[in-house]
């Protein structure tokens, strides 16, 4: 029994590769209505409302209730949803988004015009992470009527730019629901009311949340009757439900590595990087720059240069990862800077040669430094990551205490209160850097808002090519300005993304039409079925 | 040395002695047979036990030497099972003897606050303690000290009501004794054997707490314990079962062994078992 774990991944990247297609081949035609999907969701959130906080943990439940203006068709291309044609004028600082007729909330009041405008200023612009920095030079929403909405840009808005941005931070929200009091506070937060396929039904925390068909969806209705997400936290139990049949999909790598390797071989399910496409994630390594030795960009470079990263992954990670060299990772065809920039390959000498230069030296014990790393909670890769920085960085005197958190905690830990030396979690690349990206570099962000520069850490020239990518319309500049923007930034190294992966799918074999967007988990499954 | 001739009559508390002599022995050369950090990588994740002579037990899924933090899960079983002890049996001497020695109201008023603690489940309170306090070693050790305390004191509460009015009392009285003095020198030895005998259970359910705690991901991450082990282990376990079964086998074991050692101690120390 001399049974690899890497020998596991490999046979399981093959069988994927061959699952998916024979299925496809003989799939049913005609769908079928009826039947409940359960949907393995292993991190609460502290809310649900996809308009005020990004995050696959919202879409994956409230990307059925609520809808963006835009999602991606198949081939990765923008496709409308709640707007139905879009143009812009050649300065980029006003685009026109006609909107779709005969849309109703599940409130029954009628969507309009005016939802869309109260949701970009009061949610995208002032409270969404990713949306205030995407949204910095929005002056204003103007609707002529109730079907049009014309976004006013101070500087500008590179059209490709917006409707790569708006499936994931485009969702709109009711306002007459959320006109009085702060938005953050709402309830309807943790009940979302949405225009989308399936209506909110229940929500009983640490146990599960329900949503029935909406019938009078405007594409029609649903094919699914309810959708179930079960909230389990322990990764082996959520797989033995999968094979029990108690759970059809586990999303965004929800298993352990172990068991979707396992689960690969088995013909009752499916597991593949298919249908995440839209969702590459990069692996972090967060300093927290109030913490005066990290403030020392030698010492961040010790730490990088003391973890040796190819060992990491060939041997935990195997074939659902590769070596990272920045923010933008190398799926990102329009904008992958290649991989001559900074890097910070495994060498030993050289980080304790960087402590001993930064006057880090060592103590009692031999111990130079003792920081805390706090790991989110969601992924196994993250623990097992969290756990490899744990032993290398021990190996040049800095001890690390793993500091562990449930999601809510961690986000609050890292986000809002910055109580951490070290955080490590998952940065999700969206098709353009200026989505969910450079919010980790812009100095600016207000407090509590996850996945966002908290660090401390300020560069002016940093600052500026951000912002100077974000609004430039001509492609092959904006390509050229992420390029600096990698270089400048792996050489300040706020933070440090060494691996990049595409998360894996596990769902039962009985599904149809799944996985055929590029971010399938957060779309809204209105053409979803299960078979017999 | 009646007592030591008694206790080497049972084969069990021998074999309990034997095996505690093993653990005990472990935590001791721990740091000689494994000079590294037992939570340092040693080399490829989930090597199988047997498969490689440099890790006789295997590794376990981060990587690390799977018989290395045996041993120095030992001295931490064993560091729990100690002082966490130590903390319940000396709250519940205190409040036992005080208790049993001045009935009343202060008997009444400490009993109501042991029964309050007894109604708890005591691992549910654990966890609300671990919740407050945050996972660091020391405050589990000392949390699971906290919620073991009430049976120990309800049993010395009991030895004291039945040695109170006993002749060599009444006499250190006359003598004008202080309380003090009588509780704590006259009475209390008296009454302490069959506490140390449930101190042999106390310790073991000690160590079984922090494996449960530890089983949840709820114990300190940063030490080498059996129960961070088994934890570790659960996302392997359908294939690599062992990274949770060794660990699993050691606490069974070192429980045993206590249990055992406890019994022997029972049998040994109650006069009324005597020349069975």
């Amino acid at each position: 029994m001399n049974f690899t774990r890497r020998a596991a991944l490999m046979t399981s990247a093959a069988i994927a590769a061959n699952v998916v297609d024979p299925f496809r081949a003989f799939a049913q035609t005609t769908p079928r209505k009826g039947g409940v999907f359960v949907v393995h969701y292993g991190a609460e959130q502290r809310q649900l409302n996809p308009s005020i906080q990004a995050s696959t943990g919202v879409y994956i439940v409230s990307g059925k209730i609520q809808e963006p203006l835009v999602d991606l068709d198949a081939a990765g291309n923008p496709v409308g949803v709640l707007a139905e044609s879009w143009e812009s004028t050649p300065d980029g600082k006003t685009i026109t988004f006609k909107l779709r007729r005969n849309v109703t909330w599940h409130d029954g009041k009628p969507f309009t015009s005016a939802d869309v405008q109260f949701t970009a200023m009061e949610m995208w612009k002032k409270v969404l992470n990713y949306g205030t920095t995407l949204q910095l030079f929005l002056t204003a929403v103007d609707t002529p009527d109730a079907h049009t909405a014309i976004f006013r840009y101070e500087r500008p808005m590179p059209l490709n730019l917006l409707l790569r941005a708006l499936p994931d931070l485009g969702y709109i929200t009711a306002k007459h629901l959320y006109e009085t009091g702060d938005v953050r506070q709402n309830p309807l937060n943790l009940a979302p009311v949405g225009t989308g396929p399936f209506k909110f039904v229940q929500y009983e925390r640490g146990q599960h949340i329900i949503a029935d068909r909406h019938d009078g969806y405007w594409k029609g209705p649903a094919n699914l009757d309810r959708i179930v997400w079960r909230v389990i936290t322990d990764r082996s139990a959520a797989a033995a439900q999968m094979e029990a049949g108690q759970l059809h999909y586990s999303p965004f790598s929800g298993l352990t590595i172990s068991d979707m390797a396992r689960l690969a071989k088995d013909r009752r399910f499916i597991v593949s990087t298919k249908g995440n496409e839209g969702n590459a994630r990069t692996n972090t390594l967060e300093f927290n720059f109030r913490r005066r030795e990290l403030a020392d960009i030698k010492v961040r470079q010790a730490i990088a240069h003391a973890i040796n990263v190819p060992f990491f992954i060939e041997n935990f990670l195997g074939d659902f990862a590769k070596l990272g060299t920045g923010p933008i990772p190398s799926v990102s065809t329009d904008f992958y800077p290649g991989a001559n920039t900074p890097q910070y390959p495994y060498d030993k000498a050289k980080a304790i040669r960087l402590l001993d230069e930064a006057g880090v030296r060592p103590g009692a014990g031999g111990t130079r430094l003792t920081l805390r790393l706090l790991p989110a909670p969601w992924g196994e890769d993250i623990s097992l990551w969290a756990t490899f920085i744990q032993q290398s960085l021990g190996e040049v005197g800095i001890r690390v205490e793993v500091v562990r958190n449930d999601g809510g905690g961690f986000l609050k830990s890292v986000y809002a209160d910055h109580a951490f030396d070290l955080a490590t979690g998952w940065h999700q690349y969206r098709n353009d850097p200026a989505v969910s990206t450079t919010v980790w570099y812009r100095s600016g962000q207000p407090a509590g808002a996850p996945w966002t520069n908290q660090w401390g850490w300020k560069d002016d020239v940093i600052d500026k090519v951000i912002d100077d990518a974000a609004t430039e319309v001509d492609p092959v500049k904006r390509k050229a300005l992420y390029a600096e923007f990698v270089t400048k930034a792996n050489a300040a190294l706020p933070l440090w993304m060494p691996i990049e992966q595409i998360f894996v799918t596990t769902i039962t074999a009985r599904a149809r039409n799944h996985s055929n967007t590029p971010r399938w988990g957060s779309s809204s499954w209105h053409d979803l079925w299960l078979a017999e | 040395m009646e007592v030591v001739r008694a206790y080497f009559r049972s084969p069990a508390a021998i074999v309990g002695l034997f095996l505690l002599l093993v653990v005990i022995a472990m935590a001791a050369s721990a740091g000689w047979l494994f000079p590294r950090d037992p939570l340092a990588l040693a080399g490829r994740p989930l090597v199988w036990p047997f498969t490689n002579p440099r890790f006789p037990l295997g590794t376990d899924n981060s990587g690390r030497d799977i018989a290395a933090q045996i041993f120095y899960g030992a001295r931490i079983s064993l560091l729990i099972g100690g002082v966490a002890t130590v903390i319940a049996v000396f709250i519940g001497i205190v409040i036992g003897a005080v208790s049993g020695y001045y009935g009343g109201w202060v008997d009444n008023v400490l009993m109501r606050i042991t029964e309050a603690f007894q109604t708890l489940p005591n691992f549910l309170l654990l966890l609300v303690l671990i919740a407050v306090f945050g996972s660091n070693i020391n405050t589990v050790i000392i949390a699971i000290g906290i919620v073991s305390w009430p049976a120990p004191a309800r049993l010395t509460r009991a030895e004291f009501l039945s040695l109170r009015n006993r002749e060599f009392v009444q006499a250190g009285r006359t003598l004008g004794l202080k309380d003090l003095k009588l509780i704590f020198g006259e009475i209390l030895p008296n009454a302490l054997p069959p506490v140390i005998v449930y101190a042999s259970v106390v310790m073991a359910v000690s160590i079984l707490l922090e494996s449960a705690l530890a089983f949840l991901r709820l114990s300190d991450p940063n030490v080498a314990s059996w129960g961070n082990l088994i934890g570790l282990g659960r996302d392997v376990l359908r294939v690599q079962w062992y990274v949770s079964a060794i660990p699993g086998i050691a606490i069974l074991l070192t429980v045993l062994a206590v249990s055992l050692v406890g019994q022997g101690l029972n049998d040994a120390l109650n006069p009324r078992l005597k020349g069975r």
